[in-house]
């Protein structure tokens, strides 16, 4: 086992892992932060999507010791009720939920596209949103919301 | 199961002595894109895990007549490089089509080549390009041409107590032709069903789109250091000797297009699996070929 | 008059839970000292099975249970009742659930399913339900690969005279056409937690889009009367029908109780793909009998449905799409014959659309087909043969609020098709002539 300390929204955790341990596993069953989801465990869904020193990774297949002393955000931490980030009031808005499953993948995806990017094109959101998967809305209300979060009228 | 032991290296040095220590038990980890993908399916259980990601070997070098880029450089620094956008746009065109955003955030041009798919993409644009790659070891240092590099699927000619320290990319004249292409079952996030890549130096071409360009049948009097490379179309990623072997020193013309596409394809040995036919492959590698050298003379 | 809902747009009511990440999925739910589960699964798409001996898997450290089909209560599930929940002498496709284990953690469980000693006897499987329905295929089933309806093989409608309408047809148009299966691929992975209490009742997580049925079933396969279960559900990841069979539930329920501990069984994606529920494929034959101006006069249809192993929805799927295939269209003869056929495949079910979206796609291009044949616009063919008001349907439902040429001469404007004047002027109410 191997001491693990990272910074997650924000706060400080140590925690102990495997070799192997991924941080999805570190944040969903250590921390008991379930944003992020589990959805396919093999880089090709998104539903875990989390940021790590700002840089958009899934968190199930990144190997948890190699986020060392790094800061990792996760939906949870992008905004709260009463303080919640545009994308999160655009994806209300723009019905860019359904189900809700993809959403907090997606949410950090765009979250990272906007803070390199902050007037992408449709194309551009299209490209950033490539490795997040949604099965329910067909894409194009989850495409608005971030047009719209970054000021575009979609 | 007890889930192995792991190091962060912190420099190139303390990652060799690692894998000199621990030799065949030892897995390097750079991105972790496929490795851990591995380790989730229970394909593989690492004893010994050696982290290269902040051991030094994230750069990329101009040194003139070639470029170097580190082992463990994610493609998205690659992506971000004014130097490969210059120099090496075949690159830097193959690259976008590689993962999605998050993979291409830490899976690195190393951890692709060492894994050694006879898909993974990072290998057309570098043997159209004729890169080598350095091996390092406690012992020394060896550099070998990448077509020497892969030996069959998952296999290479690396040493397991080798890492692959550095990716050297001649720059290629400036007036050359080139064009890639990917094909695969989506446009993005998915391994290649074929991708391809055709690059040669023009001698003699009618100026573009104009009548004697669309008159003659003929669009350079002469190819040369010219190269044909497909992907997934056989054990390793495939440089088409003899594809590339008809275009040297020939003057192009439709009827040498189409016979360089046809060629390319009875080089390929393909398999069939999920992705696509065997069949489908070899259909596809024809119109690959063909298609990359109508763009590059349209 | 002012309306709250109907013509407003309506925020989702759980949508800000979602952008929070709030929302609590069944694999969201955390309870301490919960077990895991693996499974032990065919490797063969058909097979005997000549033993099988779990002892060494039990003495794996961190393994609390094994189970094999003799540890269930009833051991018979599903909408046709015909689903073994852990496989008896035979397993009829690959991945059919022979013995499940739950441990304190996924290395122990998956080691004791690799522990585990199985001698199967492999069989000569069939795959394809063409195949399948010949005299002389290997059975899928002792009983035969073809569902029977009553004492029918198929589920037939029979409306008006199909031989008497194709006399009246001055054209036949023949057709056929093949759906290929398809996975919903939910982004939710099928999943369930089960969760004992010192009262003896037992709460379950359920990801289930029926969940009053799976708890009937689920009250029956661990042998508990229905004030003993509770079942929470309504949060689900995605479903689309895949998450109308019970997956998980049933076995996290016998685990929970076998252990007294809680116990969580996660599919992979992998395990989902392969062998969870999904669309089968369909093949379809229609001939069609047209008279010169392009009214349908006689349909038959005949389908066959890839059931897979088990009967799941599919008798249900087939028999919507029996009732419906005829299209949205009056056809005064009508004959169809929709086959529920077996094949060594894991079980099919419910996909968006219960058999009917196979049937819109391949009545649809038959009615391209048609007005091909008669050099007809194919708006025309569609709006001349679209139901009115008050006509009846081949299963003898005289409609009401029928609104079919409308929403066609709507979508016409929405697509930038100029419609003729006379397809403008037609309205469902009008009789038709003749
Ligand atoms: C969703 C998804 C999509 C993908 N799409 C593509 C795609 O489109 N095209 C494509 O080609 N690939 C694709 N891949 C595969 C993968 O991302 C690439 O091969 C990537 O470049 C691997 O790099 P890595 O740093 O993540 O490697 P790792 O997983 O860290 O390592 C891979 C292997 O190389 C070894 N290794 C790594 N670096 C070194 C080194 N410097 N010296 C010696 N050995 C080393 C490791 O021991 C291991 O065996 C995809 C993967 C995923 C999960
Ligand atoms: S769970 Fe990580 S990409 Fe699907
Ligand atoms: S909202 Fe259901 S998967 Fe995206």
């Amino acid at each position: 086992m191997y001491t693990l300390e990272l910074k997650v929204n924000g706060r400080a955790y140590k925690v102990e892992v495997k070799a192997t341990t991924t941080l999805l596993q570190v944040l969903r069953e250590k921390l008991g932060i379930t944003g992020p989801k589990v959805g396919c465990e093999t880089g090709d869904c998104g539903a875990c999507s989390v940021l790590v020193n700002g840089k958009l990774v899934k968190a199930c297949i990144t190997n948890a010791l190699t986020v060392h002393g790094k800061e990792v955000l996760t939906v949870e931490g992008l905004g709260r009720p009463g303080a919640f980030h545009p994308l999160q009031l655009a994806f209300h808005e723009h019905y860019a939920a359904q189900c809700g499953f993809c959403t907090p993948g997606m949410l950090m995806a765009a979250k990272a596209l906007l803070d390199e990017n902050p007037k992408p094109t449709r194309d551009e959101v299209k490209e950033a949103l490539s490795g997040n998967l949604c099965r329910c809305t067909g894409y194009v209300k989850i495409v608005d919301a971030i047009m719209a979060a970054a000021g575009e009228k979609a | 199961m007890s889930g192995g032991e792991f190091y962060r290296a912190s420099s190139v040095q303390e990652a060799l002595d690692l894998l000199a220590k621990y030799g065949a038990k030892a897995h390097v980890l750079a991105g972790g894109t496929d490795i851990m993908v591995k380790v989730n399916r229970r394909q593989l259980a690492p004893e010994v895990l050696v982290y290269i990601g902040e051991c030094g070997l994230n750069y990329i070098k101009d040194l003139g007549d070639k470029v170097v880029i580190g082992g463990a450089t994610p493609f998205a620094e690659i992506l971000r490089s004014d130097v490969v956008k210059q120099k090496l746009p075949l690159l830097a065109e193959a690259v976008k089509h590689i993962g999605t955003p998050a993979i291409r955030n830490v899976g690195t041009i190393g951890g692709n080549l060492v894994t050694a798919s006879p898909a993974a993409d990072s290998s057309v644009p570098l043997l159209a390009l004729g890169a080598s790659v350095k091996l390092a070891s406690k012992s020394g240092e060896r550099v070998v041409p990448l077509e020497a590099f892969f030996k069959g699927p998952g296999e290479t000619v690396r040493k397991p107590d080798e890492l692959l320290v550095e990716v050297i990319i001649p720059v290629p004249d400036k007036d050359v032709k080139f064009a890639y292409h990917k094909i695969g079952r989506r446009k993005a996030g998915t391994l290649s069903v074929v991708a391809g890549a055709v690059i040669f130096k023009a001698e003699g071409g009618a100026p573009r789109g104009t009548a004697i360009a669309r008159d003659q049948a003929c669009y350079f009097e002469k190819c040369s250091q010219a190269r044909v490379v497909l992907n997934a179309v056989a054990p390793t990623p495939l440089v088409a000797k003899k594809a590339s072997a008809l275009l040297e020193g020939s003057a192009l013309d439709a009827e040498l297009i189409a016979k360089v596409a046809k060629t390319a394809a009875e080089e390929t040995s393909p398999i069939d699996d999920v992705r696509a036919s065997a069949w489908y492959r070899r259909q596809a590698s024809e119109g690959l070929v063909k298609s990359l050298l109508e763009r590059i003379v349209a | 008059m002012a309306l709250n809902v109907v013509g407003q747009r309506v925020k989702r009511y759980d949508g800000l839970a979602h952008v929070a990440g709030e929302t609590r999925f069944v694999d969201d739910v955390i309870v301490p000292g919960t077990l895991v589960v693996k499974g032990l699964r065919s490797p063969v798409p058909k097979g005997k099975i000549k033993s099988l001996d779990v002892s060494a898997a039990e003495k794996v450290p961190g393994v609390v249970a094994v189970m094999t089909h003799k540890d269930v209560p009833n051991n018979r599930y599903g909408w046709g009742g015909d689903q073994y929940v852990l496989a008896e002498d035979h397993v009829r496709y690959r991945g059919e659930l022979i013995a499940v284990v739950a441990a304190e953690n996924e290395d122990a469980a998956l080691e004791a399913v690799d522990k585990m000693k199985l001698e199967i006897e492999e069989q000569e499987p069939v795959f394809d339900p063409l195949e399948a329905m010949k005299p002389g295929a290997p059975k899928v089933r002792p009983e035969g690969n073809i569902f029977m309806y009553g004492d029918s093989p198929c589920r037939k409608i029979i409306f008006g005279d199909v031989n008497e309408g194709f006399k009246k047809a001055d054209i036949i148009v023949e057709g056929k056409y093949h759906h290929q299966g398809l996975k919903h691929a939910q982004m939710e992975p099928h999943v369930s937690l089960a969760v004992p209490e010192a009262t003896g009742r037992l709460t379950i997580y359920t990801v289930s889009q029926a969940m009053y049925f799976h708890l009937t079933w689920v009250c029956n396969i661990v042998g508990l009367p229905m004030s003993k279960v509770r079942m929470i559900g309504g949060t689900v990841g995605g479903g689309f029908g895949a998450k109308n069979d019970v997956h998980a539930d049933h076995i996290a329920a016998l685990l929970a109780l076998k252990t007294g501990r809680p116990v969580k069984w996660r599919w992979t994606r992998e395990e989902d793909l392969l062998f969870s529920t999904f669309r089968g494929s369909w093949d379809m034959e229609f001939k069609d009998g047209v008279t010169k101006d392009g009214r349908l006069v006689a349909r038959q249809v005949k389908s066959i449905r890839d059931s897979g192993a088990y009967t799941s929805l599919n008798a249900y799927v087939v028999d919507k799409h029996c009732f419906l295939v005829a299209g949205p269209y009056f056809i005064p003869n009508v004959y169809v014959e929709g086959y529920c056929v077996y094949t060594n495949k894991p079980p099919a079910s419910s996909m968006r659309g219960f058999g009917i979206t196979p049937a819109t796609y391949a009545g649809e291009m038959q009615m391209n087909k048609i007005a091909e044949a008669l050099g007809m616009d194919p708006w025309e063919l569609r709006f001349k043969n679209a139901f009115r008001e008050g006509e009846m349907t081949a299963t003898q439902r005289v409609l009401d609020s029928v609104a079919l040429i409308e929403t066609m001469q709507a979508l016409a404007g929405l697509v930038g098709k100029e419609l003729p004047p006379h397809l403008k002027a037609m309205a469902s109410t009008q009789k038709r002539e003749g």
